[in-house]
């Protein structure tokens, strides 16, 4: 399952993905997923993917496993907790990107997660 | 570069009124050069001069340290200096307490840099070293020429308003803050020479310490909570109206066990916040919310949990030493255990 | 009688490369593209024949760059040192330019001194900047060369991965069509490198630490790929170089983001970690290979990855391991799993990475963190913030600044001057160990 907030990873994925898309923060996301983390959902992905860094990209999707295994799972709990940390100690930049810009921040988070989807196409 | 006023701060030992017997001498101040300073006037030459000394008791430092902090602080400000200097403390434990604070204190109250120097396993240098600039020594006074060695030219920089370089460039012990700087190998020539020493099990010093995490094992989860006995603890300083126990605002000394038998709600009459690092107007108008004894009450009453201990248990996080928090840790549970407490809600801010 | 034990002993497998430098003083356009006494003239209409051969570059111009000039390059792609192949098997970015054929021996002449340094804008942001003098110089091993520069234009419409892989084809391009006019040349300086095979290494070594460089590679998707001998590093399972590989480009970069801590091509060429290792090669220590491991975004192949970088390092019967990392984030983690796998079989590991610590310095440096990590060399905080003088002339196109990472809006000021977090400058703090910036 994957959460995003990219429309492009929303109109771009296989149909067989199931997407969880919300208009909303970066921040938002990383907070959701680590309210999924806490109700027993896996982490597939590392939330941190990418190198364009989080003040920057408004765009982010994270792929977490369709349901919940019951049991909380700690590895994917310190992970997205460590993002959010990370998250919060870069500046806060203004974002005024123009549309091209936000466009390719969209086409380089889509790569990012269409790539992750090719390693379990096996 | 006109000279640069520098007001030094000593104990009763390095200023040779006496020894332990007396560690209690109030604060006093004296203009010009004390004891060590004249290690520091000969490092300093013409760039700077030590214009007044300030001496006090290790003793009557640390028992005293608002009035202590108070009078010495009045009589910083009145000198007007561009640097202050604190010790060097080696290892005496309280005169590295009296340093810390007091250098800490004169850098965030007065805006003056500050600079002080004491053994890395003096109780003082674990305390302060985040907090102002901090050149480790030897364990005894037989170290101070190298010590004022590397504090002399520091202090002029701090002085002076000089950019202040990474740890190992300057001196001072790290205090979790990165600074970059160019060395003089490249990192992969620093990288394989560090791995020779560490294949040789020759020492060998890490550019970037871990930090540490304290791992706890989570026990396994409570078999039925409706059953459970759960107990509460906060380390936001909730305690009953008027602070009986007198909890200190921050560097908690003690933690107090307070009974909330036949108490279903917190409420500002009854209950304060101690607590010194957060603002406690929310907290005092309503102590639930760091302490929820009200919700417990209600889980309680709904039969969603057994039953909440009669007993709660307060001291205040703020600046509190990991070993002294671990103290009370182990002494809670200890009490909580014998009281047959199964579960416990720690609450923090 | 076939002898096994004494086949062993005398047959010798191992792989010399003799590098040959050719240095380049300087940089001129002339009517035919040759190198004479240091000097490199190009023929700028032959190249921009050659890099138009891709219909997806719409126009390029060529400009040139050298040391303590006021000169700016942004947005940076790739930087790119020619080299050529005089003997030995293959051709130099072997799967990409050169044949598949395995390289890394017989002779190699590089050109020391300069590079290909290919310019462009492919996506909006982040693609960094090389100051040619200035404060910004001394945090880019890249103003110390004479930079040949291409600044490529895509056709209207084209999508940004077939933009980003037309650009990079167009500086190999340009880097072997350089490389081949020392073909004929002696070089100034001659340079051996020997790998020997694992019987070898430990007849010829017996007391000395068997030493391997295990470099993690980037490898998410666009703008951060790696390509080793033309195949994706997404795709690879850790595996086994010899070192001298990647002096014949058998490792190139498809990523530049962020620039300050990616490995550009010209980094992979000349690994520094492969050079000091090789340096200490037969005296302190045995140099016994370069192991090659991935950094995938997804979780699972973080952990496969690790463990085969683990078990290779004790299959190899390795002493210790150099551990170096490439990007932020997320492969923090990947660093991490490594250093504690690998130590977990008994084999001793310092790492090289950087730091995000923050603009004052206060964070936590990495994403995550271990005790076991005892052992580590840093390249310096990466968000410590810098002020960039106006340059007399910027190569590229300046407007792009805003968008670099580590900048906003206000990095720009009218007066050309930029204020940014030094994760804009292109190598500042590389993770291989490349400059010599660190933090304490």
């Amino acid at each position: 399952m994957i959460i995003t907030n990219n429309p492009l990873v929303k109109a771009n994925l296989p149909e067989e993905t199931k997407i969880v898309y919300m208009k909303c923060s970066y921040k938002d996301i990383l907070i959701k997923v680590r309210d999924l983390c806490y109700a027993g959902f896996l982490l597939k992905t590392h939330p941190l993917s990418g190198s364009v860094k989080p003040n920057e990209t408004p765009y982010k999707s994270i792929m977490v496993s369709d349901a919940s295994t019951g049991k909380t799972d700690f590895d994917s709990c310190e992970l997205i907790s460590n993002a959010i940390s990370t998250y919060e100690k870069f500046a806060k930049l203004p974002d005024k990107w123009p549309k091209e810009v936000l466009l390719d921040f969209q086409v380089v988070d889509l790569s990012l997660m269409q790539n992750a989807l090719k390693s379990i196409d096996l | 570069m006109t000279k640069i006023k520098v007001v030094h701060y000593i104990n009763q030992f390095f200023a040779q009124i006496g020894g332990e017997e007396k560690a209690d001498i109030k604060p006093e101040i004296r203009q010009g050069i004390v004891g060590p300073g004249m290690a520091f006037k000969a490092a300093f030459g013409d760039k700077a001069e030590i214009v007044a000394t300030i001496i006090c008791g290790d003793s009557y430092f640390n028992e005293n340290i608002d009035e202590a902090k108070k009078t010495i602080l009045a009589w910083v400000k009145k000198e007007n200096p561009d640097l202050f200097i604190a010790g060097p403390a080696f290892n005496a434990g309280r005169y590295g307490v009296a340093c810390g604070t007091i250098a800490a204190a004169v850098k965030e109250e007065l805006g003056i840099p500050s600079l002080t120097g004491m053994y890395t396993e003096n109780p003082g240098a674990d305390m302060f070293k985040d907090k102002v600039y901090m050149v480790a020594t030897k364990n005894s006074a037989a170290g101070m020429r190298d010590a004022v060695k590397i504090m002399a030219p520091l202090a002029l920089k701090l002085g002076n308003h000089e950019p202040i370089g990474a740890s190992c460039q300057e001196g001072y012990i790290p205090n979790g803050i990165r600074v970059n700087f160019f060395e003089k190998e490249r990192g992969s020539e620093r990288a394989v020479k560090m791995l020779l020493a560490k294949l040789a099990g020759k020492p060998f010093t890490t550019e970037y310490p871990m930090p540490s995490f304290d791992r706890v094992e989570p026990n396994p989860p409570v078999a039925d909570i409706t059953k459970a006995k759960i107990g509460i603890v906060t380390s936001g300083g909730i305690v009953p109206k008027g602070n009986p126990d007198h909890i200190e605002s921050s560097s908690a000394s003690k933690f107090g066990e307070y009974d909330i038998t036949g108490v279903n709600d917190l409420t500002s009459e009854t209950f304060e916040t101690a607590h010194g690092g957060y603002d406690p107007v929310y907290a005092n108008e309503d102590p639930d919310r760091v302490l929820p004894v009200d919700v417990l009450r209600d889980l309680e009453k709904e039969g969603k949990i057994g039953s909440l201990y009669n007993k709660y248990y307060a001291t205040v996080g703020n600046g509190t030493a990991v070993a002294s928090a671990k103290k009370y840790g182990a002494e809670i549970a200890k009490r909580f255990l014998d009281a047959g407490v199964q579960a416990v809600i720690l609450t923090s801010t | 009688m076939y002898n096994i034990a004494e086949r062993q002993m005398e047959r010798s497998v191992i792989l010399k490369l003799e590098l040959g430098y050719i240095d380049i003083k300087d940089i001129k356009f002339a009517d035919k593209s040759e190198i004479k006494d240091g000097i490199l003239y190009v023929n700028t209409e032959e190249l921009k024949k050659l890099v138009l051969e891709d219909e997806d570059i719409k126009s390029v111009a060529f400009d040139i760059a050298k040391p303590g000039e006021s000169v700016r390059i942004t947005p940076v792609k790739d930087v790119i040192e020619p080299r050529v192949k005089i003997s030995g098997r293959g051709g130099v970015f072997p799967g990409v330019i050169g044949p598949v054929d395995t390289v890394g021996d017989g002779v190699t002449y590089a050109l020391r001194g300069m590079a290909v340094v290919t310019a462009g804008k492919i996506v909006g942001f982040q693609e960094g900047l090389i100051d040619m003098s200035g404060p910004g110089a001394a945090y880019t091993p890249f103003s110390k060369l004479n930079n040949l520069v291409l600044v490529c234009d895509p056709i209207d419409g084209i999508k940004q991965h077939e933009y980003e892989h037309a650009v990079r084809f167009a500086g190999l391009k340009a880097a072997v069509y350089l490389g081949e006019l020392a073909r004929n040349l002696k070089a100034d300086e001659t340079k051996v490198f020997e790998t020997c095979g694992i019987v070898e290494g430990l007849t010829k070594y017996p007391g000395l630490p068997r030493v391997a460089y295990v470099q993690m590679l980037q490898s998410q998707g666009l703008m951060h790929d790696t390509y080793v001998y033309g195949v994706d590093a997404k795709k690879i399972v850790p595996t086994i170089l010899h070192p001298t590989e990647s002096m014949d480009g058998a490792i190139l970069s498809g990523n530049c983001v962020s620039a300050c801590d990616k490995n550009p091509t010209y980094v992979h060429e000349n690994n520094s970690v492969v050079a000091d290792l090789f340096a200490e090669h037969g005296k302190t220590l045995n140099f016994v290979c370069q192991i090659i491991t991935n950094e995938n975004v997804y979780l699972a192949d973080k952990r496969r990855s690790s463990d085969w970088t683990a078990k290779l390092c004790k299959m190899l019967n390795l002493d210790g391991v150099i551990l170096s990392q490439e990007g932020f984030g997320n492969p923090d983690t990947d660093l991490i799993m490594n250093c504690k796998k690998i130590e977990a079989e008994g084999v001793k590991v310092v790492m090289i990475t950087d730091e995000y610590a923050g603009q004052d310095g206060k964070s936590q440096s990495l994403a995550d963190a271990d005790a076991v990590a005892d052992a580590c060399v840093t390249a310096g905080n990466a968000n410590q913030v810098i002020v960039l003088p106006k340059m007399d002339k910027v190569i590229g196109v300046v407007e792009q600044v805003p968008k670099l990472a580590g900048s906003n809006e206000h990095s720009l000021r009218p007066d050309g001057t930029i204020e940014a977090e030094i994760q804009i400058i292109t190598g500042a703090t590389n993770e291989t160990g490349f400059g010599t910036l660190s933090a304490r």
